[in-house]
């Protein structure tokens, strides 16, 4: 058999499409975040990116409003997507790759574990169950980045809204809850960053069969038989192999 | 050389009449309730038994290193090159993070606006030229303002000829842009600034949300770039090692 004949396809150009524009939203969001935040006890940045953002965008003012006008185009599109091709493709990939049981949860996070640990050498005899389309350590963050959008995003709604539609001084529990949400959307974001620091590594570095799918749709049906038995068997079953 | 404004307070001349809050009120346009300034009177027994009273004219101190601006999260709290603290209306939210900050209780969120007032030594009068309108109509002459980096100026010569004190604790240690003659009294226990105070949510964010996000992404980056210069490393042990046996 050809080399090219072992190329599976697995991806189509709207899911490619969807990756990539929810990576540059997220870069560009992330970027403008860590502008936004000036004050010296809030901000996490160092001092001179708020104020070297805030200079080029000729004020926070203009900042926060991109911010937030990048955030409801990222919401937009990820929700029209999931949307129109729920059937097809959102439904299918958050049944496999959300881990949500305690069980699946303790399954994944030995296999994160046992990976991580084998860049440094170490548990390589550790066993390992066959994994499917999306390995233990894919599913934990595929979970992580799917339950923080959400709160990022209502968060994100809640702190450009409600300082619009609602009186802080009249009812102190909205303010309140515009501090939790700046607390919330924070930590949510950052704890995307620390997961997609692995995801970038893997993808550039380890996997790099895995970012040449996420351009092309293709992908190597050798690389699916070594990393992930289970789907190649599910492919062949499918007559796609 | 840029302007440092400063505000004299002289408690010896303060007749507790209360002009000066009046006409920040009418300046301001200050809901029911709220003022931007205020007197403070402080009831107390001299040394030699007798009812004595202090009063203590006060509004922002606009620190010089401000507590508020470090707190606000959007750089709606900011302050000047000349020393003014001021708060940009369109940036602030009224998430009032910056309200427990100010160790001289100076800010609060108007309930009319929705985000926060506090004294800004009337900066748009200061800027046409004007005092603030509590040193313009001070009957007693206690309030001043002006240029201390002008040596001709009148607070500058006030600086010179009378002691002044700043309100300051060992706590809340900082320098302001206001001073008070007190005709050589301590200042009382009542008019001394409150320790820096943060929302739980602020202290959450500055003391836990961003050092675990700091360690945490430096970790991985840290981590994940020892991971591939491994990587590197055993490449090349590999390809040694596959050149001797070749050779062998």
């Amino acid at each position: 058999m050809s080399k090219q004949s072992r190329r599976i396809h697995v991806r189509d150009a709207g899911t490619i499409r969807l990756h990539w524009f929810n990576a540059l939203c997220w870069g560009l969001l992330v970027a403008s975040g860590l502008g936004i935040l000036s004050g010296d006890f809030v901000r996490l940045a160092p001092a001179f990116w708020p104020e070297l953002l805030q200079h080029l965008f000729g004020g926070n003012a203009a900042l926060v409003l991109g911010h937030a006008m990048l955030g409801l185009v990222w919401m937009g599109g990820i929700m029209l997507f999931t949307l129109l091709r729920w059937r097809s493709t959102a439904a299918p990939f958050l049944r496999e790759v959300l881990s949500l049981t305690p069980r699946v949860v303790l399954t994944d996070l030995r296999f994160m574990v046992v990976t991580l640990a084998r860049l440094f050498g170490l548990m390589k005899h550790a066993a390992l169950p066959p994994q499917g389309r999306y390995s233990g350590a894919q599913r934990l963050l595929g979970t992580l980045i799917v339950v923080c959008s959400v709160f990022i995003a209502l968060s994100g709604l809640y702190l450009f809204f409600a300082p619009k539609l609602f009186s802080f001084a009249a009812a102190p529990l909205y303010g309140a809850l515009f501090r939790w949400a700046l607390l919330l959307h924070a930590a949510a974001v950052f704890l995307v960053l620390i997961g997609l620091v692995a995801h970038i590594y893997f993808a550039v570095v380890e996997e790099r069969e895995s970012l040449e799918s996420m351009k092309s749709g293709y992908i190597d049906a050798e690389f699916v038989h070594h990393h992930s038995p289970l789907w190649y068997e599910q492919l062949k079953r499918e007559g796609r192999v | 050389m840029d302007k440092r404004y400063i505000m004299l307070a002289d408690i010896t001349r303060c007749i507790n009449c209360k002009a000066c809050v009046v006409a920040c009120r009418a300046e301001w346009d200050t809901p029911l309730g709220h003022s931007r300034d205020w007197v403070r009177e402080v009831e107390s027994v001299s040394a030699d038994g007798l009812p004595q009273l202090q009063l203590f004219p006060g509004r922002c101190q606009h620190c010089d290193d401000a507590p508020c601006v470090e707190s606000c999260p959007s750089g709606a709290a900011w302050k000047r090159a000349d020393g003014i603290v001021l708060v940009d209306d369109a940036l602030c939210s009224g998430c009032e993070l910056c309200v427990p900050a100010c160790p001289y209780d100076a800010r609060w969120l108007n309930p009319v606006t929705n985000t926060i007032s506090k004294c800004t030594f009337c900066q748009p009068r200061v800027d046409q030229g004007l005092a603030p309108a509590c040193v313009q109509t001070c009957v007693g002459g206690a309030l001043q303002f002006g240029d201390a980096n002008d040596p001709a100026s009148k607070v500058s010569e006030l600086l010179r000829s009378k002691e002044w004190v700043q309100l300051n604790t060992a706590e809340v240690p900082g320098a302001t842009s206001h001073y008070y003659h007190t005709g050589g009294k301590p200042l009382p226990q009542a008019v001394l600034p409150h320790p820096v105070q943060q929302h739980l949510q602020g202290t959450l964010l500055a003391g836990v949300i961003n050092p675990v996000a700091g360690i945490g992404i430096g970790g991985m980056v840290g981590a994940f770039i020892a991971a591939g210069v491994k990587k590197i490393i055993d490449r090349r042990a590999q390809r040694g090692s596959g050149k001797e046996s070749h050779h062998e």
